[in-house]
């Protein structure tokens, strides 16, 4: 394996800059944007992580949700430590992921959409049923400890930069191999041996732990957690960003992430049009570029090649 | 190999098959079909388009359940199970259609199946080496499964169920669409898998020329159920095979 190809190291220094971007901007504004974005890009990371099985997660919000939940309800209602609330997240997230996914994964395609789809609202609305976790205002008061406070956007950064090249590292491994042999044709990977249902439980539980830690961090950034942060709409939004990054390219959701996010810094308040607007730009995108704003770019790339020679 | 394929019978049976039945809704593909496979021969398995034959590969790897019947494969009752277990037992399989993994690289392919039986990176790309090299792959590596010409995509496809280091190797069609030399050098390679490596082949197969060749023993399925078996000299003089199978075709 040759991970240590000059993009990745061009993704190191990208991910170093963010985290120092976030340690030293001097508008609190600009520094929780990074974050924001990161966090984001985890999110569409983590479903296109799932898509290598060829499956469209959207569950990816609910246990995003379950990071969220499991980290707050453990700060503010047990008062534990904050290194153990964070460390919670992705473990419960993983663990409810290999439920979910022992039982949804023997469907596929537009069954496990639906399934995924049920599973993330049924979880939303058990939030709002339930009054010691706040049923539908949620929970307030997730604050991080005063040494880390002041630098918690930089630290959230590089935590979810770290999960971030940990889903890359594993699409690059055997086991990323194994995972696109399922999308591919999984008759294959069942015909030596490989037991593809536990695979595809694999992919599932890795990408959930990722979005289990964004959860978690994303709790002490907002301070306040509600049941409708937690909609299938997550799992759209971050299907919009890995589509306009380009679903071919590990960056391609980062990309997208960054792209919409700040965008739709400028689009937000206009409510009901900004859904409409993220639904147009998806349209769009797959018609005018199939291969998202880096399929596009390598395409503008040839065609400067092309035109030098 | 040239011609003389014959003798190497007479080991113990590897896999047996009693009475193996399936249905789908009112159609019976297979019924009370029984055979064994011994160990380090070729048996080829033949009969005319819809005899049963897909349907009775799918049966012994694992990949349909039985509706009746009983499949013992290295004295296991493995009837009912799956199809990994199956394979991690030592019977792999190849497909007619989509035998390979199309949208990746030739090196991937059969990494893929060297992943179980291969512990770690280094290991499983050793595996990927000798195959190919065994395949005629190894110039391929990094071309993409589905752009390589049909006669090496055919070899590809016994490449990752050989990298699966497998007993029993279950070939489903592998001539289908080669040319004269490729199938010459297709049966060299069966023959030195079979001596050189100690596998048992199970072969379905149309090219009959090549099936008389290459094979010790031959089963003849006719609407399910078993017509004829024996050496292919024997088979070729049976008047039920000629009628149902050669005849019909001539």
């Amino acid at each position: 394996m040759q991970i240590r190809s000059p993009g990745v190291w061009a993704c190191v220094a990208l991910a170093v800059a963010a985290v120092l971007f976030a340690l030293l901007a001097t508008n609190p504004y600009h520094a929780s944007l990074v974050v924001w974005i990161l966090t984001n890009a985890v999110l569409a990371a983590a479903l296109r992580f799932v898509l290598q099985i060829g499956e469209l997660n959207i569950a990816t919000a609910a246990f995003f949700g379950v990071g969220a939940y499991t980290t707050s309800i453990c700060a503010v209602l047990l008062g534990w430590p904050f290194w153990l609330t964070l460390l919670l997240a992705p473990l419960v997230a993983a663990l409810l992921s290999a439920l979910f996914g022992w039982v949804t994964l023997r469907t596929k395609g537009p069954y496990f959409l639906l399934v995924s789809f049920a599973f993330t609202e049924v979880v939303r609305l058990i939030y709002t049923q339930i009054n010691v976790i706040g049923g539908n205002s949620g929970l307030v008061g997730m604050f991080p400890p005063m040494a880390i406070d002041a630098h918690y956007p930089a630290f959230a950064a590089a935590l979810l930069a770290a999960a971030l090249f940990a889903l890359y590292g594993v699409e690059r491994s055997d086991l990323g191999r194994l995972f696109k042999a399922i999308r591919n044709n999984d008759a294959i990977p069942r015909s030596v041996g490989l037991n593809v249902v536990f695979l595809k439980v694999l992919c599932v539980v890795i990408a959930a732990a990722a979005v289990g830690l964004a959860g978690g961090l994303h709790a002490y950034a907002n301070n306040v957690i509600a049941p409708s942060d937690f909609s299938y709409f997550v799992a759209i939004l971050a299907l919009a960003y890995v589509k306009i990054g380009g679903e071919g390219h590990p960056m391609g959701p980062v990309v997208g992430a960054a792209v919409l996010t700040l965008v739709g810094q400028r689009v937000a308040g206009i409510s009901a049009w900004e859904n409409i607007f993220y639904g147009a730009v998806i349209v769009v995108a797959l018609l005018a570029f199939p291969g998202g704003l880096i399929g596009l770019a390598g395409r503008v790339r040839g065609l400067v090649r092309g035109g030098a020679r | 190999m040239n011609g003389e394929a014959s003798t190497v019978t007479g080991g113990e049976v590897i896999l047996r098959a009693e009475r193996l039945e399936r249905r789908f809704g009112g159609l019976t593909a297979v019924s009370d079909f029984s055979f064994e496979l011994r160990a380090g021969e070729i048996l080829g398995l033949i009969g005319p388009n819809g005899a049963g034959k897909s349907t009775t590969f799918n049966l012994i790897s694992g990949f349909i359940r039985p509706s009746g019947g009983r499949l013992v494969v290295m004295g296991r009752d493995v009837t009912g199970a799956s199809a990994t277990t199956i394979s991690r037992m030592g019977l792999v399989r190849t497909f007619q259609h989509d035998s390979l993994l199309s949208e990746m690289s030739v090196v991937d392919n059969i990494l893929v199946g060297a992943s179980h039986r291969q512990r770690g990176h280094e290991k499983r790309m050793e595996k990927v080496r000798e195959v190919a090299a065994m395949t005629g792959l190894a110039d391929h590596l990094d071309t993409i499964a589905g752009n390589l010409p049909h006669g090496l995509q055919r070899m590809l496809s016994i490449a990752i169920a050989l990298a699966a280091e497998p007993r029993i190797l279950c070939l489903d069609e592998p001539l289908t669409g080669l040319q004269g030399a490729e199938v010459g050098a297709a049966l060299d390679l069966f023959e030195r898998l079979r001596t050189a490596h100690g596998l048992t082949i199970l072969l379905v197969e149309h090219n009959m020329r090549a099936v008389m060749r290459a094979c010790d023993r031959l089963i003849v399925l006719n609407y399910g159920r078993l017509l004829a078996e024996g050496s292919p000299e024997e088979v070729s003089r049976n008047e039920a095979v000629i009628e149902a199978y050669l005849g019909r075709k001539r």
